[in-house]
């Protein structure tokens, strides 16, 4: 198993404790670069920007943020900041109008601005709140908000206002759908289903997933659309929460496990059907499979998986599944089954992975691990170039230019194609291996040629 | 400027389980590092060859002899010098039973036909020494007999202001201590103990030595090694021990926009590169006609705590070398000679590690003609490899001018081009052959 040890990290300062969810990435003030949005238990929520190790903005919430999330929430194509307590206030901002103030206004007047610490918007919601989605999960084109709960229970929201107020603030959340499931919910995601619609995932103990139906739409086409909302819940819960458990091992029936789902596989168009997904266990598991329910690998590790993200660190469009364990033992592995490791050298309170703006002025892949030291660490570059080891001659093979040089010089067999055929034929001649051989030890001698002058020894 | 430049991709990290030194890596063949670590553990270090994929492999070597509660000071290991054939592992160790430690030197070789090259096997047969000194550096070079072919010798410096001599006994098939004046005239009465030595052979057949002391001192010789007979010798004092020592040549072009190839209006020049705990990093320009008295600082050098290793490599395959420093301060540095304005070294680049840089070798760990850098910190082995990307255009590059050097000048025998060219069409299946045979 190749490991990697990044080096290049930026350092930022943050007392307190948080949940695991109350930490993301997104474009928090829509300047197309991604912030760090951590909340903590005493409910202040911090906005990271570049490699600032102080924060860039602090807000105020009521009681213990225990998810936050950046999205879309209110459709006005223009990304919010939503921080979440445990005690159910569901706190909105808008750090599009700070980004302006604060790019004008000198720093000596920033307190003057206290009034515009407040959130513009709040709504108290059930308490009890752990994990936050804000996606389109019925496949309307519209963000919905999708909050889980420590009571097994999923409620999706949508915001809501009146036709004529144009002020963001009229606004509300309205309830469209409450599910109750079997186990805990740890992990909230969205991924294309076969048929191309987005299915609402979520995680349960076990490594197993439930489908969480989202019986509005069906209403809403036979035409009763206001009945929907009302009624949440009153059919029952089973019938709109499709429960799968994945094979394999015997897994700890309560063994706590993470979901991500929309595991882009490269193209646009393959992606938006039968979507990737993975799921991890606290007991080592990891599985990624496509939502037609068929595994594409499985890798057992003796580490505990605590998280679990997607990032695509060979910049090939294809992402990689990201798991960390609280050991600070991160697995990155692509959809091959090829796996890197990293050691992240101290234990892991909160763990995410995506695309930040750290250094260099552009979004870049990156890993961020909350420490127990009042430190959040971000690796920003984490890029590979591949994710296999492997050597020159190999990428030169891919090159249609390197064979037709070689012919020229009067090395003209492909090494490559030389393997393929041994293994095909096991029992071939001996002087094939011996070409090979001669062949491969040659174009070496010719590359070490190439690029060093002393290569004669 | 800094990190732009920066030209590698760590391609694996392996950790240790305990600490290493700046003597405690070494290449064991054409594809393979030896790393030592405190607690006498030995990994060897090398890529496989699995269902069509490399992978990194780091293995633990089990070198018989040295007891569980050793403490590895140095590790060498060279092939022996033809006609002769085999690799030889040299290990310094200390044995701390309690009230009395023991240094040792361990030397293992296989005689077996077959299994010369055989880390496993070689590990198990050993020749144990009992030392009166602690060791330090273990040093291999490769020097003239009387009766005209070479052989390649153990140099092991002690805290005894002495560098010891072990010369393998050709009756006997066993490596043995001899008097280090009889081959190396100019390593007697030593300033101090010495902590790094360098040597290298001169294409004359003359040879030209360097070390550094703990006191600060640096010598320096040139020998002609028929005799052996020391020419002229050269001692200058630094304020702080020496870290290491190393002779380089370097090849100044005069007129720098010429042919690939073309050697003709090149310089060489041999220079000695000191670097000491304290004081800046110094470069002695041309020592064979300046001896001591044209050194060159390579600026902020001291700024990341003491220098503990340093190579001097081609990083950007322009026919320039480079200088590479690894520090305390757990950066690598990179510095590139200009050669106009008087020859100066500028800082091109630096990388940070997450522990100190104790030791570095550029080698080719992948078989594909293109070398890596092995960096060993003081937890684990970081292997750097060039972007393969980068790497292959200019291959490619490069290929294509050969090609059309080769067909613009397959009927007009004029330049030189054609005749590397030929060479490396036909003559490289000769080279190969070596190659296969030395593995």
């Amino acid at each position: 198993m190749r490991s990697l040890n990044y080096i290049q990290r930026v350092s930022l300062d943050f007392t307190g404790t948080l949940f695991p969810h109350a930490i993301c990435l997104g474009d928090a003030d829509n300047d197309s670069l991604n912030e760090l949005v951590v909340g903590d238990t005493s409910g202040k929520l911090l906005v990271y920007k570049n490699d600032d190790s102080k924060p860039w903005i602090t807000r105020t919430c009521v009681g213990m943020l225990t998810c936050v999330a950046v999205g879309d929430v209110c459709n006005k194509g223009k990304n919010l900041v939503v921080g979440v307590g445990a005690e159910g206030w569901f706190h909105l901002f808008d750090l599009t109008a700070a980004a302006a103030s604060k790019a004008d206004s000198s720093s000596q007047h920033e307190f003057l601005a206290s009034d515009d610490q407040r959130p513009f918007f709040t709504q108290h919601i059930p308490a009890n709140t752990k994990v936050l989605l804000i996606s389109d999960i019925d496949g309307d084109g519209r963000c919905e908000l999708v909050v889980g709960y420590t009571d097994r229970v999923v409620r999706a929201f949508r915001w809501e206002e009146p036709s004529d107020g144009s002020d963001l603030g009229s606004g509300q959340l309205v309830l469209l759908k409450k599910w109750l499931l079997e186990g805990q919910v740890d992990s909230l995601s969205v991924n294309p289903g076969p048929e191309g619609l987005p299915e609402l995932m979520v995680s349960q103990p076990g490594c197993g997933y439930a489908i969480l139906l989202c019986s509005w739409t069906q209403q809403d086409s036979s035409g009763s659309g206001d009945e929907g909302p009302a009624t949440p819940g009153s059919e029952g819960p089973s019938r709109d929460v499709v429960l799968h458990l994945t094979t394999g091992r015997i897994h700890n029936k309560n063994v706590s496990t993470h979901l991500i789902g929309s595991i882009s596989k490269g193209s646009k168009e393959e992606s938006s059907k039968c979507g990737l997904f993975a799921l991890c266990t606290l007991d080592g598991t990891l599985k990624l499979m496509d939502s037609s329910e068929q595994l594409l690998w499985s890798v057992q590790v003796d580490h505990q998986l605590f998280a679990l993200q997607k990032l695509d660190v060979t910049g090939d469009g294809r992402e990689e599944v990201v798991a960390c364990a609280w050991d600070g033992q991160t697995y990155i592995i692509d959809h091959n089954r090829t796996v890197v490791r990293f050691q992240f050298d101290e234990n892991v309170n909160a763990f995410c992975a995506g695309q930040y703006t750290c250094k260099e002025g552009k979004n870049s892949p990156c890993l961020v691990y909350v420490s127990f030291n009042n430190k959040i660490h971000i690796y920003w570059k984490v890029e590979l170039e591949r994710m296999e080891s492997t050597n020159l001659l190999r990428v030169l093979e891919e090159k249609p230019a390197f064979k037709d040089h070689l012919k020229e010089l009067g090395l003209g067999k492909n090494c490559t194609s030389a393997v393929q055929e041994l293994s095909k034929h096991n029992v071939e001649s001996i002087t094939w291996v011996n070409d090979y051989a001669e062949d491969t030890a040659a174009v070496r001698a010719l590359v070490a040629n190439i690029l060093y002058k002393d290569s004669q020894t | 400027m800094l990190g732009e430049s920066y030209p590698f991709v760590e391609e694996s990290f392996s950790r240790f389980p305990s600490q290493s030194n700046i003597y405690g890596l070494c290449q064991a063949g054409q594809q393979e590092l030896l790393a030592a670590t405190l607690k006498g553990k030995v990994v060897s270090f090398r890529y496989q060859e699995l269902q069509q994929k490399i992978r990194p492999v780091a293995k633990e070597i089990q070198f018989t002899y040295i007891p569980v509660d050793a403490e590895i000071v140095s590790i060498d290991a060279f092939t022996k010098s033809p006609p002769k054939r085999g690799l030889v592992v040299g290990i310094t160790f200390i044995k701390d039973s309690g009230d009395k430690a023991t240094p040792f030197l361990n030397i293992y070789c296989d005689y077996e036909p077959g299994s010369e090259f055989n880390l496993e096997s070689i590990a198990q047969s050993c020749l144990n020494l009992e030392l009166q000194f602690t060791p330090f550096q273990l040093y291999h070079t490769e020097v003239h007999c009387d009766d005209g072919g070479s052989e390649t010798v153990f140099l092991l410096s002690g805290h005894d202001q002495r560098i010891h001599l072990y010369k393998e006994n050709v009756s006997l098939h066993q490596f043995e201590e001899q008097p280090v004046e009889r081959l190396f005239p100019e390593l007697q009465q030593l300033p101090s103990n010495v902590l790094w030595l360098d040597m290298l052979t001169l294409a004359n057949g003359q040879r030209i030595s360097a070390f550094g002391c703990q006191n600060g001192c640096i010598g320096l010789a040139l020998v002609n090694q028929t005799g052996p007979e020391v020419l002229k010798s050269w001692r200058v004092q630094f304020d702080s021990p020496i870290s290491t020592v190393l002779l380089f040549p370097l090849s100044c072009q005069i007129e720098p926009n010429q042919a690939i190839g073309d050697t003709s209006l090149e310089v060489k020049s041999y220079n000695l590169l000191v670097t000491s705990t304290i004081e800046m990093a110094v470069v002695y320009r041309d020592i064979q006609e300046c001896g001591l008295s044209h050194s060159v600082c390579l600026s902020e050098s001291d700024q990341w705590d003491a220098v503990l290793c340093a190579l001097v490599i081609d990083l950007d395959f322009d026919g320039q070398k480079e200088v590479l420093l690894g520090t305390y301060g757990q950066e690598l540095l990179c510095y590139k000679f200009s050669p106009a304005g008087g020859g100066q070294f500028q800082l091109q680049w630096r990388r940070s590690f997450k522990s100190p840089v104790l030791s570095i070798i550029y080698l080719d760990l992948t078989g594909d003609g293109l070398r890596e850098l092995a960096v060993l910190a003081l937890k684990g082995l970081h292997i750097l490899q060039h972007s393969l990307t980068i790497a292959a255009d200019l291959v490619l590059e490069r290929l294509a001018q050969r090609v059309t050097a080769l067909t613009a000048s397959s009927d007009v025998k004029s330049a030189e081009a054609p005749h590397t060219e030929g060479k490396d069409a036909t003559a490289k299946r000769d080279l190969c052959a070596a190659h296969t045979t030395l593995n």
